[in-house]
């Protein structure tokens, strides 16, 4: 089972909640601040359970905390005060909430830490409908050796001279990561899915175009798009022999950018070549 | 500890096969057009329910809930209101946030509430949210209303109930629309036809694919 962070700084009602988590299996890391979450955060965290007040701050304090480092973790608030007795919490703070005045309140909260801990619940973008299925086609693949290749830094080479663009990169959406596996023009290794737009590129098989990001209402909230000098994209699906989609072959621009008929056509053959590539590797590392 | 549901979510005279339990639907319609209606009509029956309101304040929504028939228990009815509107104190079986704005507060109430509800001993809750075109439309960034829907749903289908999300396709571009879709098992697609209201379904199997009128209400 998945490592909890439960923070209280109430020890008796902490024993009681972590009790409860534990006999349901879970790994519990017991905490009584921000401060100590911080420290208890790692990769392995599958959800964190929090009450409003803690030592040096408040249960959105928390959330930020964890937030910024693991931007899709899920949050729970488990706290004996009312809605309207909470913190504020800012806008990207959304969470799940047991009051603890429920009955069987622990009970409650296994079950909405369970199911927060068995899939995404509370991630800021959308999630294809056969996620588990995708992720589990990506881990088929060696990302490491991918990234070692020669082949895609050709193509992506060739792309940014071809489309005359700044940026060119083929990109793999795990589950809570973009790795770009070749990236000509930057020098881009991972980024939060909720930072790009490739996460929507794997919802469908059409090229995706944003001609200028900052017209765009599903990204000009985007702020690490800007930084990064994304202000136009094309992106093609990559999928697998299944239909899997695992991620896309992507043009970026720093200015606003149309692409024609032909050039959507030419990006398309571009991602053919990385799917044929994909499925080579696939086939050599089983043999 | 919740048991699994065996009961499908039934719609009375409604054109619409029963749902299983854990199933979210985005409902897609006019403002205008009977939407608003068909989304409390899906309410109706004898489970929880709990509706989020952004369009129109706790006292006019539960009396437009009436009009379709439902009966405004609030040991099972619960509101969630998020309009700029003043809201009367009708109670605790109502909830005011204030602002479609607050996706935080918005989804805090809302579980509490849910809670309210599920610890009166109904295991089958019913949520409508009418609509989810103000809280995009409140929101300069659409990721938090990504994630308050991604962990509504979550909620909904963990435990066993039933989702009803109203959007007007017509304010948002097709690509919002298609991305917020996502979560949902299934769309209702809303029209208003030579004076008829006429309902389509996309996404889910034996349900009517092709446009189907409404029954008038008794």
């Amino acid at each position: 089972m998945p490592t909890l962070v439960c923070a209280d700084p109430d020890e008796e009602t902490r024993a009681e909640t972590v009790r409860a988590l534990e006999t349901a299996d879970f790994v519990v890391r017991s905490v009584a601040s921000v401060a100590d979450v911080a420290a208890a955060l790692d990769a392995s965290v599958g959800c964190v359970v929090t009450t409003a007040t803690l030592r040096d701050g408040d249960g959105f304090d928390l959330v930020s905390a964890v937030r910024e480092r693991y931007p899709d973790c899920p949050c729970v608030f488990f706290t004996a005060e009312a809605p309207s007795e909470l913190p504020r919490g800012g806008r990207g703070q959304v969470v799940e909430y047991v009051p603890q005045s429920v009955p069987h309140a622990r009970d409650r909260l296994v079950e909405v830490v369970t199911a927060a801990t068995q899939r995404l619940t509370q991630p800021a973008y959308p999630v294809p409908k056969a996620e588990a299925e995708r992720l589990a086609a990506l881990e088929t693949y060696d990302l490491d050796s991918l990234s070692a290749l020669d082949t895609f830094d050709r193509l992506t080479a060739l792309m940014t001279s071809h489309f005359d663009i700044d940026v060119a990169f083929v990109g793999l959406v795990d589950a809570h990561e973009e790795r770009f596996v070749a990236c000509e023009g930057a020098n881009w290794r991972t980024l939060s899915r909720e930072d790009t737009i490739c996460t929507h590129t794997i919802l469908t098989d059409e090229v995706m175009l944003v001609e200028d990001v900052r017209e765009d209402p599903r990204f000009v909230g985007v702020d690490r798009l800007e930084e990064l000098d994304i202000r136009s994209y094309a992106g093609a699906r990559i999928t697998d022999d299944e239909g899997n989609a695992l991620g896309a072959v992507c043009c970026i621009h720093g200015e606003p950018r149309t692409y024609s008929r032909a050039e959507r056509d030419d990006l398309r053959r571009f991602a053919d070549e990385v799917e044929e590539q994909l499925a080579l590797r696939k086939r050599l590392g089983s043999e | 500890m919740a048991t699994r549901h065996e009961d499908r979510y039934k719609f009375g005279p409604l054109p619409l096969d029963g749902v299983a339990p854990g199933t979210n639907l985005l409902l897609a319609g006019p403002t205008l057009g009977g939407t608003r209606e068909l989304l409390l009509r899906l309410l109706l029956g004898d489970d929880g329910v709990v509706i989020i309101t952004a369009d129109s304040n706790a006292r006019k929504t539960l009396s437009a809930f009436e009009q379709v028939g439902g009966s405004v228990d609030t040991e099972r009815v619960r509101v969630v209101s998020c309009t700029r509107e003043s809201d009367d104190d009708l109670g605790p079986f109502v909830s005011a946030v204030g602002s479609p704005g607050d996706l935080t507060g918005i989804g805090i109430e809302y579980s509490s509430q849910y809670e309210q509800v599920y610890a009166r001993g109904y295991d089958s809750v019913r949520t409508g949210i009418y609509t989810l075109t103000p809280l995009l439309v409140y929101s300069e960034d659409v990721r938090p209303v990504f994630r308050f829907i991604n962990t509504v749903t979550s909620r909904i289908r963990t435990a066993d109930g039933l989702g009803i999300c109203a959007i007007d396709p017509s304010a948002h571009e097709e690509q919002v629309v298609n991305s917020i879709a996502q979560p949902f098992d299934g769309r209702i697609d809303v029209r208003e036809h030579d004076g008829a209201v006429e309902l389509r379904v996309q996404g889910l199997p034996d349900q009517p694919s092709e446009w189907t009128p409404l029954p008038a209400l008794e």
